[in-house]
Formats: structure tokens, C-alpha cells, sequence
């Protein structure tokens, strides 16, 4: 999979400062076709900056620069509605769906097939037979949704805008464990379906069982990358990720 | 002063607060904003229909739009102004930017059609109606009529419309607005366009009632101000029927007590409004 | 060295060199007017600073508390034949209650809540102003006598301007030490970080209210002195204008800047007095001013000033390669 051609996505040189402090240096990165990436880390590894940076988005206002290039155009001059309109589409961590709309409104906001350029737009069939729990809350407020039914929701939507490449910004927070597995398989299942996946993780457990590749970020850098099977025998990862927090 | 001529008077009033007051029902309540130059475009249109009428020589219905798209070029303007504050959710400084530019309108107002007061006659306002011993005009009637009309097109379109719902999502939350692929710029500045459109229209329709001056924009915004509060921020239902229940108060108040204070007493609704239930108004406004 | 020793200098030689300024300027009576009035009006400005630059929130209730000194000044000399000391206690009294009534009733509110209901304020003081009769209604109030006390008599805007000055420095020195003393570090830890406030036992609430009682006062005495030099008072001490030229003169050249707000008044008033284009310019002007300074100058002119020294600075020492970058 990660073989000659051209990759999906590719960052280069993409930093991010806040108030002068650099919080992200990425040299290089690059996601391939149908590819699902893991990128983890501790608290405060830049994780968020990183996929904020790659969409010039932020709730704070880190000073961005670098490129970002997706099917070989390079979108680094756009600002973050236009690169949405180029497929791609980030779930951020929390805040992730309207609260004062329905589900059924949540979800009625998709992609022209203007912009969609050829990409598949998820039709609300789509998203109920691969979301059976959101048929049948279609009718409340994003706001009185559970966490598990938010990542949904929020994933649901990011799909209604025909991604090219999704994502994820810990998906996983504040679930409980087996609602965990549920959101990271159906993350799995949307790489298997053909979509290309960016995974933000802090449970790399988990993480290493769903995911093609993976990064490991230390203080905004790229620290160890490689096959998921490689990298569970990683020790950085190992250590500190694996080996004391046996369950 | 009979009993029935005030009810009638009421609810004309009342429609035409709603109407003045629908663009800020918006502009607050949806999309976050605020207008402090809200009364100086209520002047301005008022003016222009005049000026479009008596010196051009225009019929009514041609002045009407015409004094709509001043109040899109100035409300446009003003957005595009000050577009960086408004991204950063900085209200205050909104607020008074928006101030500044009621005084820019003001002074330019008085520049361009001088500072006497003048008369807007339409067509509508100088055919009377009597009924027994009640009183009205068929300006007074175009007034209910349009007000309604426009509530109901404004209700539809923010609750089903792909527009209303941009406009929702940008106000709720601005920055995940960005995420669904909203250009937020151009959200806020055709809610400024809008609410120059609506306001223009406001001023077309209620200013024959009452002469003109230039200076008149920096009490009207206070009835604004009562209708969107009492209202309950943003809901277009709740505006309408603030802006009813504001103008029968006014009508009665004006009728039986002052009419010089009739603007001081919606004050003393306000405050009353604001001191019984500050914390709904600070929860809804707190967030952005 | 030298200059932290001659740092106790600077202000006692800025204040006399201000008091000179109108005699150094040639000594016209239009100069010592637009002195005069600038005083006033930066006065007025700086009860308004306290409450933006220092506790975070914009009042538009201000042109009430310096209506409220002008009235109570102009009805107390002239009906009940009061001397400036008198009526400068009464104004002070009367203005506390009235600020203290406002901020009670906004004590709850916040950012443009706040700034909505005390511009309500203003606007009800001016339909106020103009009807009610012991107000003088539509004609406002005549007959105000010169300023008289302890021998001093100031007719002439010639005569007011020392006590015009003395006054501004008062409220200079006001500022400064409110600035320094407890309650205006209360101020700022509410404006900047309202939770950290609240740990460390300070409630929000009696800091606004008690900066409240400080700077309403100082706009009021700006309104005290106005009456005098006016000799004549009406409900056009409410307009628009006030309001907007205090905004302008707060914003202007820069926040929690001592000066500032006194330099932002100079500017309008220069403006409006010497390179006037009528009335009505001069409000597109002054409405201009305020628009520009909050949209493109978020620190002011003075910000703008050390953003352009500091850019000059850096071309010069920097090697070639580097600016590249930047």
C-alpha cells in the first residue's frame, strides 16, 4: 500500500506557532491511498495542532505555515472552508457537531456535487444503514446526544461532505472501553470502503490493532513512523505506551 | 381617545416596531451580531425613499427597493469594515464601530438632504379610512401586511431553508462552521446585507407616519433594542410578538400617561425584562 | 541611572509645561478656548477609560454622569445661587447616587448586554432631559453666574484655563494612583482573568461597582467645570457627540497609556477648532476616527507608531537574507 505512487496527502515542512512557541515541526508526512494513519502521542504532543495545521483551522490562533498537498495541488494558500471543499474534512475533538440542530439537520448540510468533484457524497441511506443509531434519533438535538452517538454524528457529517481524506482528532475521548472499539472499527471499516484516513489516538492500545501505519508525535515532532505491526514492537512505543498498562 | 382607535394604533405600531427591529432579530439572535448604527439606517432609508420620491420625482414602489439596496451597499460596508472583529467574536468592539458608523451615516445624512425635518407622503399614507369613529390609513394596513408577510418568509427560511441553515451553523458555532466547508466571511456579511435590506424596507414602510429628521436614529434603536430583549434573543416568533405587545403598551401609554416619555417607559420594560431573568439573557449571549 | 533619577521630574514639568502651552502657542483667545475645552472633554474621557482600559467593559451611560454634573451645577448656581465648591460637592453626590443606581441594576450584565441597557440609559437621560421641566425642558437652563470663589472670579475661557488645567491634572493624578492602588489591580485581574478573581476572593461584582463610583465622578466634575464655561445648559449635552468623542478619545491612541485619552481629545478638538470642514464633516471625521482605530489599529496609534519604529529597526540591523522571511 505504501508503495510508489504518489501519496493521497503530503505535508512538508508544515510548523505552527503559538505566540512565538513552536508547537508543531513536521518535516514530512504523507498518507497514502486507502490508507489508515495512527498518529499518537502524550498530552501536548501536538497531536490537535497537527491536524488543525493541515487544514489551516484552529480554536486558537497558532500562526501556521508549510505545505499541505493533496492529489499532488498544493493547498497551502486556501483558507480552511476551501480546503473542506477539496475533500478534506476534519472531525475536531470536541465541539464536533451542532447542539442546537436536530440529527436529521446535523446531517442535511452536504457537498454540492460541484464541489464534491467527483467524490462520493454519502446519501442519508448511506449514513443511516452505517449509523442504524442515528435513524433513530434523527429527531432529537445534537445536544442531547450521547458521546458515542456525537463521534457518529460528527463522522456522519464529515461523510455528507464527501471527504477525500478524513480526519479524526480522538475520536475515543471520554468513551467508554467497548464504545471505543465500536467507533475505532467503523473508522476501519470507512478505510476498507476505500476512504483515506489521518487517525489523532491517545489510547495507541487500540489504536495498533485498527490502523495500517503509525506515527508517533513527541513535542510537535515526528518521532518513529512505520507498519502498526512494526511499531507495537517499537520500545519508545512500547514503553511508554504498552508496557506497564497491561489490562 | 377612544378604547378601539388605540387598539388599532397598537397594533399597527406593533407591526412596525417588529418590522424596524427584524434585521437585529437576525443579526443577534442568529448570526451573533450586534448594530448600534441600526437607527441611523433607519433614518437613512427613510430618507432616501423621501429623496427618491420628492426630488426624483419616483413612484413609492420603485423608491422602496431603491432604498433597500442603499441599506445592502451600507450594511455590506460596514461588515467588510469591521470583518476581522466580528471573526474574532470581539462584540464590544462591534458595537462600537457600529456606533461610529450610525454617527458617520448621521452626519452624512444631514450633509446630503440638510437637518430640517420633512414629510415622507406616500401614495398609501394619505388615503384615510374611517370606520364609525375609528381612524387608520392604507399605509397603516401595508404596514401589518408586509411585517407579516416578511416574518413568515424570515421563519421559513432560517428553519428549512440551506441558507437560514448556514446561517445557524455559523452562529452557533462559527469555527466548526469553517469545517463543514462555510465560508463565514460571506455569512456575516450578507447578514449585514440583509439587515440593511430589512431596515431600509422598515423605514420605506413606517416612517410616513411620523416626520423625518436626521437625528432620529439614535432613539429609534432603543425600541429595537425592547422588541429583540423582549423577544427572547433570536426567535423571530418572539420578536413578533414582542414587537405587538410593545406597540399596544406604547399606544396605551402614549394615550393615557405621556407620550413624551413613551420612550422611557419601554426603557423601564427593558431594565424590568433584564433584571427578572439575567441569567437566561447572559447564558444566551455568554457562549460567543 | 540619570533617567530613573529624573523620572520624579517628568510630570511636575509635563503639568507646568501644559500650563504654559496656551501663552507658547501665541495666546489667542481661540487657543485658550480649545485649551479649555480639551480639558474639559479629556476629563470627561478618562472617567470613561477607567471603566474600558482598566475593568474590560465599554459604558455608554457616560455622557449621563457628565450631563448630570453640568445640570447639577448649572440648577444649584443659578436657581439656588450655590459657589463651585458647593456645587462640585453636589455634583459628586448627586452623580454617586446615580452611578450607583446604575451599576446596581447592571451589575449582572456583561460585555454588550451591558453596553446595550447603559446606551438605553443614555438615550431615556436625553428624552428626559428635554421634557422635564425642572430640567428646563426644550430650553435648558440660563443664568448660570461666572465661576466665583475665594476671590477668584474666571469669566473668560482666558481666566478658566488655569483652573481648567488644575483640574485635569487632579484627575491625571486620580488615574494614575487608581492605577496603582488595590482596587485598580482588582479591576484588571476581573477584566483579564474573572475566575482567578473569584479564587482569590475578589468579587467581581463590588470591583465593578466600586470603580463605577470612582469614575463617574471624574466624568461628572468634567460636566461641573462645562457648565461654567458654557454658562449655559440643555439637553444637547446628551447627543451622540459626547458619547462618540469619548469612545474616540479611549480608543484611539492607545489603552491604559496615562495620556492617551488626553491626546485623543486634542486631536478631535484641534481638528474640529482650526481644521473644521463644517459640522457635519467633522462627524464623518470623528465617526471615522473611532471606526478606524477599533478595525485596522486594535493598540491604537500608539501601537501603530511602535509597530512602524520597530519595523525601521529591524530593516536597518538585519541581514539581508533574513528579511527575506519576514
Amino acid at each position: 500500500m505504501t508503495g510508489a505512487q504518489s501519496p493521497v496527502l503530503e505535508v512538508r515542512n508544515l510548523t505552527a506557532d503559538y505566540n512565538g512557541n513552536r508547537a508543531l515541526t513536521i518535516d514530512h508526512l504523507a498518507l497514502h491511498e486507502q490508507e489508515l494513519l495512527g498518529v499518537v502521542g502524550a498530552n501536548g504532543a501536538g497531536k490537535s495542532t497537527l491536524v488543525g495545521a493541515i487544514l489551516n483551522w484552529s480554536r486558537g490562533a497558532p500562526r501556521v505555515s508549510g505545505e499541505v498537498i493533496l492529489d499532488g495541488e498544493d493547498l497551502s494558500r486556501m483558507d480552511t472552508p476551501s480546503r473542506v471543499k477539496k475533500g478534506l474534512l476534519l472531525i475536531p475533538e470536541s465541539q464536533l457537531i451542532f447542539h442546537s440542530m436536530s440529527v436529521a439537520e446535523n446531517l442535511a448540510h452536504h457537498a454540492s456535487a460541484a464541489d464534491a468533484a467527483g467524490r462520493h457524497v454519502y446519501s442519508l441511506d448511506d449514513i443511516y444503514d452505517l449509523f442504524p443509531n442515528l435513524a433513530n434519533r434523527r429527531g432529537h438535538l445534537g445536544g442531547q446526544l450521547s458521546g458515542g452517538e456525537r463521534q457518529m454524528l460528527g463522522i456522519a457529517r464529515a461523510l455528507r461532505l464527501a471527504p477525500r481524506v478524513l480526519l479524526l482528532d480522538e475520536p475515543s475521548i471520554g468513551l467508554a472501553p467497548k464504545l471505543v472499539l465500536t467507533v475505532l472499527r467503523t473508522i476501519r471499516q470507512l478505510a476498507d470502503n476505500g476512504l483515506t484516513v489521518l487517525l489523532i489516538e491517545q489510547n495507541v492500545k487500540a489504536a495498533v490493532e485498527v490502523v495500517d501505519r503509525m506515527a508517533l508525535l513527541e513535542r510537535g515532532r515526528v518521532l518513529a513512523e512505520g507498519a502498526a505491526a512494526e511499531m507495537r514492537d517499537d520500545p519508545r512505543i512500547a514503553e511508554a505506551y504498552l508496557g506497564g498498562h497491561a489490562t | 381617545m377612544n378604547l378601539a382607535q388605540q387598539i388599532i394604533n397598537g397594533i399597527v405600531l406593533g407591526h412596525a416596531f417588529a418590522l424596524i427591529a427584524i434585521g437585529w432579530t437576525v443579526l443577534l439572535g442568529v448570526a451573533r451580531l450586534v448594530n448600534f448604527g441600526h437607527g441611523q439606517m433607519y433614518m437613512l432609508g427613510a430618507f432616501i425613499t423621501w429623496f427618491a420620491m420628492s426630488a426624483w420625482g419616483l413612484p413609492y414602489l420603485v423608491a422602496i427597493p431603491l432604498a433597500m439596496s442603499v441599506g445592502v451597499g451600507v450594511g455590506y460596508l460596514m461588515q467588510r469594515t469591521m470583518l476581522n472583529l466580528t471573526i474574532r467574536q470581539d462584540l464590544v468592539s462591534v458595537m462600537i464601530v457600529t456606533l461610529g458608523f450610525g454617527y458617520v451615516i448621521e452626519g452624512a445624512a444631514a450633509l446630503t438632504f440638510g437637518s430640517t425635518g420633512q414629510i415622507l407622503d406616500t401614495p398609501l399614507s394619505l388615503m384615510d379610512i374611517y370606520i364609525g369613529d375609528i381612524w387608520f390609513t392604507w399605509q397603516d394596513i401595508a404596514i401589518v401586511v408586509v411585517t407579516i408577510l416578511v416574518f413568515i418568509a424570515l421563519k421559513y427560511v432560517i428553519e428549512n431553508s440551506p441558507v437560514g441553515r448556514r446561517v445557524r451553523m455559523v452562529a452557533e458555532d462559527p469555527k466548526l462552521a469553517q469545517l463543514a466547508g462555510i465560508n463565514i466571511k460571506r455569512v456575516y456579511l450578507g447578514v449585514f446585507a440583509f439587515e440593511g435590506a430589512t431596515v431600509a424596507l422598515a423605514a420605506a414602510m413606517v416612517a410616513p407616519r411620523t416626520p423625518i429628521l436626521t437625528s432620529m436614529g439614535f432613539e429609534e434603536v432603543i425600541i429595537t433594542f425592547v422588541v429583540v430583549v423582549l423577544g427572547g434573543i433570536g426567535s423571530v416568533t418572539g420578536s413578533y410578538l414582542a414587537g405587538l405587545g410593545l406597540g399596544l403598551f406604547t399606544a396605551f401609554f402614549g394615550a393615557y400617561v405621556s407620550s413624551a416619555y413613551a420612550t422611557a417607559a419601554m426603557f423601564v420594560v427593558l431594565i424590568a425584562v433584564l433584571v427578572l431573568r439575567p441569567g437566561g439573557m447572559t447564558q444566551k449571549m455568554g457562549g460567543h | 541611572m540619570t533617567a530613573s533619577r529624573l523620572r520624579p521630574f517628568v510630570l511636575p514639568v509635563t503639568a507646568i509645561a501644559l500650563l504654559a502651552l496656551p501663552w507658547l502657542l501665541g495666546g489667542a483667545n481661540v487657543v485658550f478656548s480649545a485649551c479649555v475645552i480639551i480639558a474639559i472633554f479629556a476629563v470627561m474621557s478618562y472617567g470613561l477609560d477607567v471603566i474600558v482600559s482598566d475593568l474590560g467593559e465599554v459604558s455608554l451611560a457616560h455622557p449621563v454622569f457628565f450631563a448630570s454634573g453640568a445640570y447639577t451645577t448649572s440648577i444649584a448656581s443659578s436657581r439656588y445661587g450655590l459657589d463651585p465648591a458647593s456645587t462640585l460637592v453636589l455634583t459628586v453626590v448627586v452623580v454617586l447616587a446615580l452611578a450607583a443606581a446604575i451599576a446596581f441594576v447592571t451589575l449582572k450584565l456583561r460585555e454588550f448586554v451591558f453596553s446595550l441597557v447603559t446606551y438605553a440609559v443614555s438615550v431615556v437621560a436625553m428624552t428626559v432631559a428635554a421634557n422635564w421641566a425642572f430640567l428646563g425642558g426644550s430650553d435648558g437652563v440660563t443664568g448660570i453666574p461666572a465661576f466665583e470663589f475665594a476671590g477668584f472670579r474666571a469669566l473668560t475661557d482666558r481666566q478658566l484655563w488655569p483652573l481648567a488645567w488644575g483640574l485635569l491634572v487632579v484627575v491625571l493624578y486620580l488615574v494614575s494612583a487608581f492605577r496603582k492602588s488595590r482596587l485598580g489591580h482588582a479591576a484588571m485581574t476581573v477584566h483579564l482573568n474573572p475566575a482567578l478573581a473569584r479564587m482569590s476572593g475578589i468579587s467581581p461584582e463590588i470591583v465593578r461597582m466600586k470603580v463605577f463610583l470612582v469614575s463617574a465622578p471624574i466624568t461628572a466634575s468634567a460636566g461641573w467645570l462645562y457648565a461654567y464655561q458654557r454658562a449655559y445648559i440643555s439637553a444637547d449635552v446628551l447627543t451622540p457627540y459626547f458619547l462618540i468623542l469619548m469612545l474616540t478619545a479611549v480608543v484611539l491612541v492607545g489603552r491604559r497609556i496615562l495620556l492617551a485619552p488626553l491626546i485623543g481629545v486634542a486631536i478631535v478638538v484641534t481638528q474640529e477648532r482650526f481644521l473644521s470642514y463644517g459640522a457635519y464633516v467633522d462627524r464623518i471625521i470623528l465617526g471615522t476616527l473611532l471606526i478606524l482605530a477599533l478595525s485596522f489599529l486594535p493598540r491604537g496609534l500608539y501601537g501603530l507608531v511602535v509597530d512602524a519604529l520597530s519595523m525601521l529597526r529591524r530593516k536597518k540591523s538585519r541581514p539581508l537574507d533574513e528579511r527575506q522571511e519576514v
